[in-house]
């Protein structure tokens, strides 16, 4: 039997060492049935290790684990889960042509009777599934297929799975969400907090973001790591985000806000769209952006804002309107046309559309625009790490080493050759960023913060997709916000200092 | 169940059915005796073959590989199936024996042909393609010089042709066959295991699916039941022949892609598979009903071709656009 009153997980002196690289160092932590711990740090501080570690896919080189009061060696994945552990990893790891009880099923549901021999019951199946979603309250029905449901509902069902183990043991399941909240809008989140406070009925949570109101709104209590090891562990009452900042970042650099120095308008505007619709996803849609400004749209997930900024890129056609770029209303627009034209854009799904995982550093940053890294057809190989090292000195990236396929860098790390890749083009004027800040912790936003800025006072003008109203309110200096495809708001930041988030939630919503 | 069903075998193959509709009104217009009953019975006989040979070639192209040792497999248990059984150059016959060993040597090759692609992590294009003359090998040696190989029995020459409640015994074996396949996708962890390994290899291994297992175990499928086609189409001959399955694979690929199932895995299914062979088989026999110049025909057939997969993936086109 296992004790009920022991915490649901104990650490204690949990050790991992890369190399000569401490990832973790001597980390003890508890947590109680029903607790709900919020886990920060900047990429790089051990968080990655320690969830690894919680999962089996990593072995701790020293210390312990307990789980419900009785020490547990992880062998692998299978093991972690048996003994209760569910990860909802950052991306999402559903079979997408198979239905929600399938994909319960093929990590939990233990088999029985005519499963066993390996026929399909599904009546039982869906039943069984029913049960797992009632129980975290989510409204789905199990023979839906993955692929017909919307994203957050695919969380939903990743959440299930990860509570989904045997009723039989009286274990407490230990949820833990990897930024789960990094690919989601707005209302989206909202759902996911209700969610976790459900969760706290029946289990325990791991909660781990990079938004800290995030976590100091959703968590019981906060864990901040630093360089391997704890740096702070407090409830979360009291605990204002300057204090979580500082425990996480050991020199406190830039949060500085915007300048706000208005570019002056005697230039024409790098692009104009006039009345633009596409249907089903944005009408009737006009505004200018000019050298140097940067305009931001905000809305929800289904306000066409990306559809837009895609359409701006010759990713997406309209159905009527007109786009002018550097005075001239474009035709039959296509990507290739928007990059000859100096328009660069940042997809927010970085992996399937922003890098070539197999190639290194050198090669995806001289994909779009060699410039000295290429001589006509030709490639100059030194001229293009040249260039690749420069931009690596110049964002931060981290590991150095521009021959690694960058597949393997960490995303932050990812997004600074994304943007070192359109930053590199010598004519550049318009900078479109779909989500530049997904998934990237504190240090890796304020280089990518600084690089748009940068880009800015060199003249481009900039469209940027926020993931936060926040973001937007200290990157842009007009916010257009979207609702249904439609603008349902403007503001200028320069004549409107005081416009808070509540002003422009009001606009979405 | 069937409701079940039709939503696992994904994106409804009405458009096909449709077009599989539209096809035979063209060709019965172009020519009434399309409709008459004893084409439908000719369509019918003739689709038998590549029907068997889809549904294994299904199973293995749902996980995202390839089969292409079909016609390899053919010849080989075609060429062993009439040695052993009552013919014209060996005095061996071992009866039901014959049939066993004959689908032992396809569930062989295709044993053979998933071990190196699972093991040796070959690619199943190469490891199949391998096997493919690997059986026609088999198949040329037992050809051989001597005299041909023709079936003396007149009861199992007859048997594919002869009716049975009106339709051909050739399509009743198919249509078993068939409802087998849709047993294995849609009711066993197997089935179910191999659409998850092609939608996502990664997720499907470490969700603790036997991947290994189950990726020899199609292949070994696919590999019995095209020796399973094999001896039908030597039956359907009356002799032996290495060549017995000969643009079989031309015509089970397309199938199976026209059907909506997608080579790379994870989309489609059985049923889907089987209404592309339909049509393909239709497409050529009303061709020739429609008296279009021998000369033309293949050229036509072709062109045709294309116009359905283009008609049958428009709707998956993917724009630059990904997940959400």
């Amino acid at each position: 039997m296992t004790d009920v009153h022991a915490p649901v997980l104990r650490l204690t002196n949990v050790s991992r060492s890369f190399g000569p690289v401490k990832a973790l160092n001597n980390v003890s932590l508890e947590i109680h049935r029903g607790e709900v711990l919020g886990l920060v740090g900047e990429n790089g501080a051990g968080k990655s290790t320690l969830l690894k570690i919680l999962a089996g896919i990593e072995k701790p080189d020293s210390g312990t684990i307990e789980m419900n009061g009785a020490e547990v060696k992880f062998r692998g994945p299978a093991d972690a889960r048996a003994a209760g552990v569910g990860v909802v990893h950052q991306e999402q790891s559903l079979f997408t042509n198979l239905t929600i009880a399938e994909n319960i099923e093929q990590h939990s549901l233990a088999e029985t009777g005519l499963s066993r021999v390996g026929i399909q019951q599904w009546s039982r199946l869906n039943r069984e599934t029913q049960k797992v979603l009632d129980m975290i309250g989510a409204k789905l029905d199990p023979n839906a297929k993955v692929s017909d449901i919307s994203f957050i509902d695919r969380q939903m069902v990743e959440i299930a799975r990860a509570v989904c183990i045997d009723p039989g043991t009286g274990k407490t399941p230990l949820v833990i969400l990897d930024e789960p909240t990094a690919v989601l809008e707005q209302q989206e989140t909202e759902i996911l907090e209700r969610e976790i406070r459900k969760l706290k009925e029946f289990a325990s949570v791991i909660f781990v973001s990079h938004r800290l109101d995030e976590i100091l709104r959703i968590c019981d209590r906060v864990v901040v790591m630093r360089r391997g090891s704890l740096s702070s562990d407090r409830p979360t009452k009291g605990v204002t985000k300057a204090e979580l900042f500082s425990a996480m970042v050991e020199n406190q650099t830039d949060a500085a806000p915007h300048t706000r120095t208005r570019p002056a308008e005697i230039s024409r505007p790098v692009v104009k769209v006039s009345k633009l619709s596409r249907r089903g996803e944005y009408e009737d849609i006009s505004f200018e952006v000019f050298p140097g400004q940067i305009l931001a749209l905000v809305g929800s997930s289904k306000s066409g804002r990306e559809s837009l900024a895609r359409t701006l890129f010759g990713a997406e056609t309209h159905d009527s309107g007109a786009i002018e770029i550097n005075g001239e209303t474009v035709s039959r627009w296509s990507i290739l046309k928007a990059a000859q034209a100096g328009i660069a854009y940042v997809p927010a799904e970085r992996k399937v559309e922003g890098i070539i995982g197999g190639f290194s550093s050198t090669r995806n940053i001289a994909l779009t625009n060699p410039g000295e890294g290429a001589l006509g057809p030709f490639l100059r190989p030194r001229a293009m790490a040249r260039v690749a090292r420069r931009w690596f000195d110049r964002l931060d990236v981290r590991p150095g080493d521009i021959s690694l396929p960058l597949g393997q860098f960490s995303g932050g790390n990812q997004q600074k050759v994304v943007m070192a890749k359109w930053l590199n083009a010598p004519n550049l004027k318009l900078l479109i960023l779909d989500h530049p800040l997904r998934g990237l912790d504190v240090g890796a936003s304020a280089t990518v913060n600084a690089q748009i800025r940068a880009a800015c006072k060199a003249g481009a003008g900039v469209i940027l997709i926020p993931d936060t109203i926040e973001e937007a309110l200290e990157m842009a200096d007009d916010i257009i916000v979207m609702r249904d495809g439609l603008r349902s708001a403007a503001h200028d930041l320069h004549r409107n200092q005081s416009l808070g988030i509540q002003d422009i939630l009001a606009d979405m919503v | 169940m069937m409701k079940q069903l039709l939503s696992n075998e994904s994106k409804g193959p009405l458009g096909l059915i449709v077009s599989v509709v539209v096809l035979m009104v063209i060709f019965s217009i172009l020519n009434p005796r399309f409709a008459s009953i004893e084409n439908v019975q000719n369509v019918l006989f003739q689709s038998s073959v590549p029907l068997i040979i889809v549904v294994g070639a299904t199973l293995v192209i749902l996980m995202g590989s390839i089969d292409l040792s079909v016609q390899g497999v053919m010849g080989a248990a075609g060429m062993v199936w009439i040695l052993i059984s009552p013919n014209t150059r060996t005095e061996i016959d071992l009866g039901v024996w014959a049939w066993v060993i004959a689908l032992a040597t396809g569930v062989g090759l295709g044993l053979f042909a998933g071990i190196i692609y699972d093991k040796l992590k070959v690619p199943s294009f190469v490891a199949t393609l391998g096997t493919w003359y690997v059986g026609l090998g088999i198949g040329i040696m037992l050809y051989g010089n001597g005299m041909l190989p023709s079936l003396t029995n007149e009861t199992l020459a007859r048997w594919p042709t002869r009716l049975t409640l009106g339709i051909p015994n050739s399509f009743w074996l198919a249509a078993v066959v068939l409802l087998g396949g849709v047993l294995i996708t849609g009711y066993t962890r197997f089935g179910r295991g191999l659409l998850a390994i092609g939608n996502n290899e990664t997720i499907a291994h470490s969700s603790g699916i036997r991947v290994s297992r189950y990726k020899i175990l199609a292949l070994s499928i696919a590999g019995g039941l095209s020796a399973l086609a094999g001896i039908l189409a030597t039956m359907q001959l009356g002799s032996g022949s290495s060549d017995i399955g000969s643009t079989q694979l031309f015509i089970v690929i397309p199938a199976a892609v026209i059907g909506g199932t997608a080579l790379s895995g994870g989309e489609g299914g059985v049923l889907h598979s089987a209404l592309g062979v339909f049509l393909l088989v239709i497409l050529n026999n009303g061709l020739v009903l429609a008296g279009v110049n021998p000369n033309y025909q293949q050229g036509v057939f072709g062109l045709i071709l294309i116009i359905a997969i283009v008609a049958v993936a428009w709707p998956y086109r993917n724009r630059l656009k990904v997940a959400k």
